[in-house]
């Protein structure tokens, strides 16, 4: 059973004279529990609607939102109460109340009906989480903007809901407080009994966290998948030039000390990569950071070299798209069309991809 | 008539200051009147008029303009409607309120719930509709919501109660009509006005002008100190 579905999902809305703007049409997905589920789309495409429907803080115009089976379009005011407090909703500019930050911070498990004594721990500890400690007695709308997204933050998290939306939140954020933000979402995601579903305009974001993509433009999802299918084939022109694309993958990285490079184990390739990371990583290689050639090469500085088999050949003018199976992956490689016709490369004929350990993003 | 004007003015000097019993009890009678009646029209109209602001329901334009109009009621037409209910052969006549206070009150009180209520609701429309989406996104049912709602209003809310207030306490049509101006009874700042200015008694209109403009002057400095303060 899945932990939400929607169905057929389609908003409008209706302006003052009465005529209406769709907003989202023909919207079908599935979340699974423990996913990290990323919309990923233009602003103007419908990401914050999606995600305040998905949240029951709009009504759709039409269509379905099934909570484990239980359809949630046509609920009461009291039911959708029950239903919204098992999510949290932070958005991309934070609203407070006009209170302290320690009252904003306890308000989500005070309103769940818990007093004094059952949350006070709570809320202390997430305060110096997200090192807000000695604030805690000032109004929350006095604060910095940076200072108030941590109270943002802190409060939509506090009562550690089941299904997180995050409404592209690191837009406007500073870099220390984007990494806040992303060592939460880290650790959240390695809880399987939570879900988060962000949005998000920042492709390399999306790659960062995401188990699935969607891509929204225009109201409507164009592709769905994991984000190595999104980025080596991008459905349609506006993914393509929307997310550009990236070869990613998913791995366990470790340092081997004798060369101070970091091996990173994809399945059965191992690659290569400059800087310095353990653990569970995603890492990504720019298609045209990777080269061809028809021979295995010999005395070359590329620390990653892999034999494999052209799957495809996208022609799109001056240059050539390859899809390039290496054993259980699958590579994107740019080239011009000159160089592919010097190669006399043809589909299903054996290559060799080269690229360097500097040219390893990890993620 | 120049004459009558410093006269009027020495012998205001002098009610004020003397503490002049009569003029105290009037006094005390406006303020017993508007208070009560503000005060329980606000218990009426408060919770009526966040409760429009916070629902989308049908209909809700058309109550709208209702509230709108009536928070400019014509008074002495309020004042003409009580007055035939009240009358002895009005249909709750038996009470024998008319020429009360009571009387006035509730004229006072029909006058003040619209404006009380309009401007709660007003009020809770203006709230920032991102704040209302975060309070309810943080699990907030629909009392808590409505709660924080007029938490964060109470400025405006505050500023209706005022403004009912000083319409009330300067309001003659209606407690004319309903409370008759009985001297040490009914009589109120206004009607007094009226009565002695009629009279040719101008010492004591002043000193009740004078006091009601500050009473105007003190409600409208209070609204100015709301407005101008922060958060």
């Amino acid at each position: 059973m899945n932990l939400l579905e929607v169905n057929n999902l389609y908003k409008e809305f209706y302006k003052e004279d009465k005529s209406s703007i769709k907003v989202l049409s023909d919207i079908n997905f599935s979340i699974n529990k423990g996913e990290c589920f990323v919309i990923i789309g233009p602003n103007g495409s419908g990401k914050t609607t999606l995600l305040r429907i998905l949240g029951l803080l709009e009504p759709p115009t039409e269509g379905q939102i099934l909570y484990y089976d239980k359809d949630l379009s046509n609920i009461s005011r009291k039911k959708k109460v029950k239903y919204r407090r098992k999510f949290s909703f932070v958005r991309q500019k934070p609203v407070v109340r006009n209170t302290s930050v320690f009252n904003n911070i306890a308000y989500g498990l005070r309103a769940r009906g818990m007093i004094w004594e059952e949350y006070i721990n709570d809320v202390n500890d997430i305060i110096k989480l997200v090192g807000l400690k000695g604030l805690e007695k000032k109004n929350a709308r006095s604060l910095s903007g940076g200072e108030m997204q941590r109270v943002a933050i802190a409060m939509n998290f506090v009562f550690s809901p089941e299904v997180y939306l995050l409404d592209e939140v690191s837009a406007n954020l500073d870099p220390m407080n984007v990494k806040l933000l992303e060592d939460f979402i880290t650790e959240i995601k390695q809880d399987k009994e939570k879900t988060i579903i962000m949005s998000t305009h920042d492709p390399l974001e999306a790659i960062k966290f995401a188990d699935r993509i969607a891509v929204l433009n225009n109201g409507q999802i164009t592709q769905l998948g994991t984000p190595n299918e999104i980025f080596t084939a991008p459905k349609d022109e506006f993914t393509a030039l929307f997310v550009g694309y990236e070869n990613i993958f998913s791995g366990l990285a470790k340092l081997d000390e004798s060369t101070g490079l970091t091996q990173i184990q994809v399945n059965d390739l191992t690659i290569t990569a400059s800087s310095h990371i353990e653990g569970e990583v995603k890492v990504c290689i720019r298609p045209e950071s990777i080269g061809i050639s028809k021979n295995p090469p010999s005395n070359v500085s590329y620390r990653n070299n892999f034999k494999g088999n052209i799957e495809d050949i996208r022609d799109l003018g001056n240059i050539c798209h390859l899809i390039i199976n290496c054993q259980s992956e699958r590579f994107l490689a740019t080239i011009t069309k000159l160089s592919l016709n010097n190669l006399e490369l043809a589909k299903n004929s054996e290559v060799f991809i080269n690229f360097k350990a500097t040219d390893v993003k990890i993620l | 008539m120049s004459n009558d004007i410093i006269d009027g003015i020495l012998e205001a000097i002098r009610l004020l200051f003397t503490f002049d019993r009569e003029l105290w009890g009037i006094i005390e009678v406006s303020f017993r009147v508007s208070l009560t009646s503000t005060f329980l029209a606000a218990l009426v109209a408060l919770p009526i008029g966040s409760f429009i602001g916070l629902r989308e329901f049908r209909g809700k334009k058309t109550l709208s303009n209702l509230i709108n109009t009536f928070m400019g009621f014509p008074p002495v037409v309020m004042g003409l409607i009580i007055y035939l209910l009240l009358s002895r052969s009005g249909p709750i006549g038996s009470l024998g309120l008319l020429y009360s206070t009571s009387a006035m009150i509730v004229a006072q009180f029909f006058l003040a719930v619209p404006i009380i209520t309009g401007t709660a609701k007003a009020a809770i429309e203006s709230v920032d509709p991102t704040l209302k989406e975060t309070i309810l996104s943080l699990g907030a049912n629909e009392r808590q919501l409505w709660w924080e709602l007029i938490k964060d209003s109470k400025k405006s809310i505050i500023a209706g109660f005022l403004v009912a207030f000083g319409q009330a306490i300067s309001e003659v049509g209606a407690v004319m009509i309903v409370g008759g101006n009985i001297r040490w009874e009914t009589r109120t700042f206004t009607t007094s006005i009226v009565l002695n200015t009629r009279m040719g008694e101008f010492g004591m209109a002043i000193a009740l002008g004078v006091l009601l403009i500050s009473i105007a002057f003190i409600v409208n400095y209070g609204l100015t100190r709301l407005q101008a303060r922060g958060g």
